[in-house]
């Protein structure tokens, strides 16, 4: 009853702003925001969470309105939040009960039954990975642990939007890659849009499709990642030898190179280049190590945006 | 959505197990108020939680119980000592129990305060402590039905804390006669107005216990609050009775909620009120009744200002 209707954006922003006393956090926003999996970058106080608490209602705007799934997120909070799943920044579970009985309570509260509540409650813990520990009191989970819990109660009731504040805060390098997987794996595999707000452009940068920078409550850019970074994409191609040869035929190929150590560098203007190297390589009989695109940041191409951004570029990313 | 069913071990990825789309029936923001409603009521008595969270509701509520079982172990000894007829009343003269339907409310009335005072702060104040509100609030929950919620949970509680040990009472008055019948039709009157006593009470005692809690994390704070808000009031009211004369010295007695609480259930009992401040004030009962209303309403609305506002 809720799912998004043809035509209609998932997210529907028109001349959002949010003051609070002294700060202007969301500063006429206009912005849809199509299904997929969207980084929402911007630098620390941008009015990321900003954004998030109010299309979860949490918030309400000073002016502006905000539709979910068609519907306005201030008047129709409880149905809408049937369908949206939350994981806040901060650490917000309690320590005296076992992730189990916080999630599947959490999930009636969702609008689940009871059976159901406990049914998704197994499914999901097993889903972001945690198994015995999730009938032990949170108090002495790691921070891994509890972030993968904050993803298991958004996700419970099956959303068809999650909204992802900070999802990696307090991890350490392999706690990042594990829970930017789960984040792929739930935006591509399940079909639940993802909006993933970060100042870790490099982190974003992995996982989404589209991405909408903000800064100081404005909206900087908002489009396609391969829109980002597609006018300056390189394609690294690296071979056990022959590295030379390998350049002196893709030079006669008419494609521009750069030479970064070992790695040669392929400037990509659109998907010929990919069928270029290829035939090269097996022309010429050399073993390829690795062919993988590579991006400029992000900062970069924020910089390298005059029109669009007359305000400072997110410095700290 | 298709099923993304698992692929068995294909890719050897520790998390391809668990998750499934869901396509059962979602039950909106009453299902979801019940089940808060249900697993606060069952954190009052601290149900689910661990063994040191039930000492304190059940102590209080073992306690409220006593007198109960004093006057049905009371009654059962003189039947069998001279018969029911010369029961209570018997031979010495006419020896009215002080434990009575109509007095029991005076008699827990303490007890029931601390009961609040104990578990109000740990049905709010957790909430708040560990920034679970943010978790209800993005869920299929108006903030009004968190509150909404909490206080019926409380006040549930409270009825039930109350009322177990007016249902021991009239369990053991009817079993304890020779004719179980016309005995119960005796008793089902003189019980009546607990019916409504014991949810004015819950709400009055519930309804500002949880205006208070809900104002700080803390538990400490927030019990030594709920005691102030029922104990500076009578003192006030003693003093002022002691150095006033005329209305002022009858109205103050409205500023108490255990006095307001003791005049409604004489009123309602038709019984002469227990506190004596409430007996020197001689006010109208339904005066006790509106001021009762009045206290509840202005919880609600403190809670519900308190939780529209709330940083969550």
């Amino acid at each position: 009853m809720c799912e998004s209707t043809d035509g209609t954006p998932l997210i529907s922003l028109r001349g959002i702003t949010k003051r609070f006393p002294g700060v202007t956090a969301l500063d006429e926003l206009t912005l849809d925001i199509e299904p997929g999996i969207i980084g929402l970058v911007g630098s620390n106080g941008a009015g990321k969470s900003t954004l998030l608490r109010i299309l979860l209602g949490l918030l309400a705007p000073t002016s502006g309105t905000a539709l979910v799934m068609g519907r306005d997120v201030v008047r129709e909070g409880p149905l809408i939040r049937q369908f949206v799943g939350y994981m806040p920044e901060h650490d917000v579970l309690p320590p005296d009960v076992s992730a189990t009985e916080l999630v599947a309570h959490l999930a009636q509260t969702s609008g689940l039954p009871v059976t159901a509540s406990r049914e998704r409650t197994a499914e999901v813990l097993r889903h972001v990975g945690l198994y015995e520990e999730r009938y032990r009191p949170m108090g002495g989970y790691s921070t891994g642990m509890r972030q993968r819990v904050k993803l298991a109660q958004a996700l419970v009731h099956d959303p068809r939007l999650l909204l992802l504040d900070e999802p990696t805060n307090g991890l350490d390098p392999s706690g990042r890659d594990d829970m930017l997987e789960l984040v792929l794996r739930t935006g591509r595999e399940f079909g639940i849009t993802v909006v993933v707000a970060s100042h870790l452009l490099g982190e974003i940068q992995r996982v989404c499709d589209f991405l909408v920078a903000i800064e100081g409550g404005r909206l900087l850019r908002a489009d396609r990642i391969t829109q980002f970074t597609g006018r300056t994409g390189l394609l690294a191609v690296e071979v056990d030898e022959g590295r030379d040869r390998l350049a002196a035929a893709l030079a006669a190929r008419g494609l521009t190179l750069h030479e970064d150590g070992r790695v040669l560098l392929v400037e990509l203007i659109d998907e010929a280049p990919y069928d270029l190297v290829r035939d090269s390589v097996v022309e010429l009989g050399l073993p390829l190590v690795r062919m993988e695109q590579r991006r400029h940041s992000l900062e970069d191409l924020f910089r390298d945006q005059p029109a669009a951004a007359p305000a400072a570029a997110p410095r700290r990313g | 959505m298709a099923d993304p069913a698992p692929t068995p071990a294909a890719t050897g990825n520790i998390y391809d197990l668990g998750y499934r789309s869901y396509d059962g029936p979602r039950l909106g923001r009453r299902h979801a108020s019940r089940a808060l409603y249900v697993s606060s009521l069952r954190s009052v008595f601290g149900i689910g939680r661990g063994g040191r969270a039930k000492v304190a509701p059940f102590v209080l509520a073992a306690l409220t119980l006593l007198p109960a079982l004093v006057s049905v172990g009371f009654d059962v000894l003189l039947s069998q000592t001279f018969g029911r007829e010369d029961g209570p009343g018997g031979p010495g003269g006419p020896i009215e129990s002080p434990i009575q339907y109509s007095t029991y409310l005076g008699l827990s009335t303490t007890l029931l305060i601390l009961f609040c005072a104990a578990q109000a702060p740990e049905l709010v104040g957790r909430d708040q402590r560990h920034r679970v509100l943010v978790l209800y609030f993005s869920r299929a929950l108006e903030r009004a039905d968190y509150v909404l919620a909490k206080v019926g949970a409380l006040a549930t509680a409270l009825v039930i804390v109350f009322a177990v040990p007016l249902a021991v009472m009239f369990a053991g008055s009817v079993l304890v006669a020779r004719d179980v019948a016309a005995e119960f039709i005796v008793q089902v009157p003189r019980v009546a107005p607990a019916f409504v006593v014991a949810p004015v009470m819950a709400l009055v005692l519930g309804g500002l216990s949880l205006a208070v809690a809900s104002m700080t994390p803390r538990r400490a704070y927030a019990t030594a609050g709920i005691i102030a808000v029922f104990i500076i009031p009578p003192i006030v009211i003693a003093t002022v009775q002691e150095v006033a004369r005329g209305d002022l010295a009858r109205y103050i007695v409205l500023a108490g909620a255990g006095q307001i609480l003791d005049g409604v259930n004489a009123f309602l009992f038709g019984r002469t009120p227990g506190d004596d401040m409430v007996r020197t004030a001689a006010l109208p009962g339904p005066l006790y009744v509106g001021a009762a209303a009045i206290v509840i309403a202005a919880a609600l609305v403190i809670l519900l200002r308190r939780y529209q506002r709330i940083d969550a």
